[in-house]
């Protein structure tokens, strides 16, 4: 009898260590021999579903890999959700992606307000973030091992533009109109550091809520500062809406923008045409330019997603996942956190269809070039400069 | 600075009149809110612009067969939706309409897309007139006029058509609607298909103010019922004074107080009056004796 039960004992031993073991050595949440689970939030409706084309250009991009044979004999699984700018429908579909689906990573997701909502959540549940679709300092401060920014920061961006009007137009006057958030806010920072150098501030600083619609008094506003020159920090509708208010009135002052509307032909047909002339910085190659990879994607595109427009926004989700796949084929077969980490923070000067891209160990501001342009009455875009530093650390 | 925000003020208030005013003809019959006015309006106004953009098909050609799909949308939801729901209570009824606005908004985000379109519309939204000195764009004048055009032809309608009076009389007491002879549940259809195509004008006019897409009818809609509160959830006049006052009072308090609270004053106007007058400015106030 006890020898019986010696040798069923042994054999439970032996078949769960013999089981174990390999389950143990694969155990990276998202990870398998084949696959590596990705998920990303956009805002697919609502009103920045302008934005949302983010998401789905880096589903394209996927494609192009997986197409290619995947990275070291895996394929990329790629989960879109859509969280309709909510921050609310954010912390779900986060939820969602660590503790239903368990993915490996995050890349991309739109606003600040719904990123912050998340942050913590995945950075607590050590899930790897790459690249969020906003250029605010929450990401990098304070500083998170596993979350890597790539957007070009907006207080040095738009720092930069205003020192454009200011230096080489000779605007001084200069208002800003801006979204009540985070990323109009570090906008208007960058103005009013700039202009505090000068001695100056801001002639008129003009704030709109995401959802207001009316925008007749902001437009009163601004006229009513005299402003030769004025930066709007807000989404598509709103400077639609802000053009069109300020047109109807009679104001027209140079306008200025960040990259987040450098869609021009886009912005033009909703503007009427009142975009041609606005100067904004670019974050990314233009989507008609001949560069090699351009010409790649283009061909892609018109083979898995035709029936998308070839957009700045559809192409920036390219964009920000290109440093993160390379981080993945660098790494090897030995994927996980701590592996990707280390192979980013290699990264020096990496390109793709933006500026040079560079991690250190201390540093998780990826991109901090960008170059400026003024939209002609067409479409296309006049360079103005070419990539420049505007980050200057 | 003044004028300016009183000719915006009128502009916007007009749009914030006619939503409060298709609710209001679902309230006094029905005693249901119909959040789905704005998406209703805003489908509409899709409508007209895919006949403009997409067939080419002259502007009053495409405002013609819109509004015949508004009055279609509007008798659709009524037949489809709300007859057929089961012994329903005021709230059930509501919360239909909640269903029927998320529906509305999915569709449109399928078959438009969440980008946003600039609306065609005959009238330029950026030239303007010059009245001494005050200048008005010919966007907004036009907004205003046509909105006192549409309200003109709703009072006369409702004064002086036994259509408009068969449905005051259902509004007021159904049962003895009915025993005159009154077919109450058309009348009722006839009500939404109303509402539908007056959202679908404030749609319009909307869209052609700013830009088109899905979300547009948002803000307006809550602005709408907010003025509907104030001026008196049961009177016509009185959503057609609250929208105006409320167009106004955003405008103003937007230029000369704080324009950050702007889009909250409606809000806070809706308190005040709940507290003060919870009839609304026109409407009487009913106490139920026991």
């Amino acid at each position: 009898m006890f020898k019986k039960t010696f040798i069923l004992l042994g054999m439970c031993i032996l078949f769960i260590c013999l089981n174990s073991t390999p389950t143990s050595a694969q155990k990276v949440r998202g990870v398998t021999e084949t696959e590596i689970l990705v998920g990303q939030w956009g805002p697919q409706t609502g009103p920045a579903a302008g934005w949302g084309a983010v998401a789905r250009g880096t589903d394209l991009f996927f494609k192009i890999v997986n197409e290619e044979g995947g990275i070291h004999g895996r394929k990329i699984r790629y989960f879109l959700r859509d969280d309709s700018y909510q921050p609310a429908k954010t912390k779900a579909i986060a939820k969602e992606f660590v503790e239903d689906i368990g993915v490996f990573a995050v890349i991309g997701g739109v606003g600040v307000a719904t990123g912050m909502s998340v942050r913590d959540y995945l950075m607590e549940n050590n899930v790897f973030w790459f690249g969020p679709v906003t250029g605010v300092y929450e990401w990098i401060r304070p500083f998170q091992k596993y979350l890597f920014a790539m957007y070009p920061l907006y207080d040095d961006e738009i720092y930069t533009l205003t020192g454009y009007f200011y230096e080489k137009l000779g605007l001084k006057k200069i208002a800003v109109f801006y979204q009540n958030d985070s990323y109009g806010k570090q906008g208007l920072l960058g103005v009013e550091r700039y202009l505090k150098e000068k001695n100056s501030t801001p002639v008129a600083k003009v704030s709109a809520e995401v959802t207001d619609r009316d925008l007749s008094t902001h437009a009163l506003k601004l006229k009513e500062s005299g402003a030769e020159a004025s930066i709007m920090i807000t989404n598509p509708s709103h400077a639609a809406l802000i053009l069109m208010e300020c047109a109807k009135i009679g104001f027209k002052p140079q306008w200025g923008t960040s990259n987040t509307l450098s869609d021009a032909p886009f912005m033009l047909q909703i503007t009427k045409g009142l975009w041609a002339g606005m100067i904004h910085s670019n974050f990314i190659e233009d989507p008609d330019s001949n560069h090699p990879l351009m010409i790649k994607y283009r061909g892609y595109h018109k083979k898995y997603a035709p029936q998308e427009r070839w957009g700045v926004f559809y192409i920036a989700g390219i964009l920000f996942a290109e440093p993160f796949v390379e981080g993945l084929k660098r790494v090897g077969k030995n994927l996980n956190t701590e592996t990707l980490m280390k192979a980013l923070e290699e990264l020096k000067d990496f390109r793709g269809i933006g500026g040079p891209i560079t991690y250190s160990p201390n540093d998780r501001q990826g991109a901090k070039h960008l170059w400026y342009g003024k939209v002609r009455p067409d479409g296309k875009i006049e360079k103005i400069t070419d990539w420049i530093k505007v980050t200057k650390w | 600075m003044f004028g300016q925000l009183i000719i915006s003020g009128l502009a916007s208030g007009a749009c914030y009149a006619l939503l409060a005013i298709a609710m209001v003809i679902i309230y006094k019959t029905s005693e249901v809110l119909n959040f789905a006015q704005g998406e209703m309006a805003m489908i509409s106004a899709f409508v007209t612009f895919t006949l403009l953009d997409a067939y080419k098909i002259p502007f009053h050609w495409a405002i013609i067969i819109t509004f015949l799909f508004a009055i279609g949308i509007g008798i659709f939801f009524e037949l489809i939706f709300l007859r057929r729901a089961k012994d329903p209570s005021v709230l059930g009824l509501i919360i239909i309409t909640l269903g029927f606005e998320m529906i509305l908004i999915g569709f449109a985000s399928w078959k438009w897309g969440p980008d946003q379109r600039s609306f065609p519309f005959p009238v330029s939204s950026i030239d303007t007139y010059n009245f001494k000195g005050l200048i008005v764009s010919k966007i907004n004048f036009w907004t205003i006029i046509l909105s006192l055009i549409v309200m003109l032809i709703l009072l006369i309608f409702f004064r002086y058509t036994k259509l408009g009076l068969a449905m005051r009389a259902t509004q007021q007491n159904p049962m003895a609607s009915k025993i005159m002879g009154i077919r109450t549940k058309w009348i009722l259809s006839f009500t939404w298909a109303l509402s539908s195509l007056i959202g679908a004008i404030a749609g319009i006019l909307i869209a052609a103010l700013g830009v088109l897409d899905p979300p547009m009818m948002m803000d307006p809609l809550l602005k709408g019922f907010s003025s509907a509160v104030l001026g008196g959830m049961t009177s016509l006049p009185g959503a057609a004074l609250g929208g105006t006052i409320l167009g106004l009072i955003e405008n103003l308090f937007g230029g000369y107080i704080s324009l950050s609270f702007k889009s909250v004053v409606a809000f806070a106007v809706i308190v005040l009056v709940l507290c003060i007058k919870p009839s609304g400015l026109l409407a009487k106030h009913f106490v139920k004796k026991v």
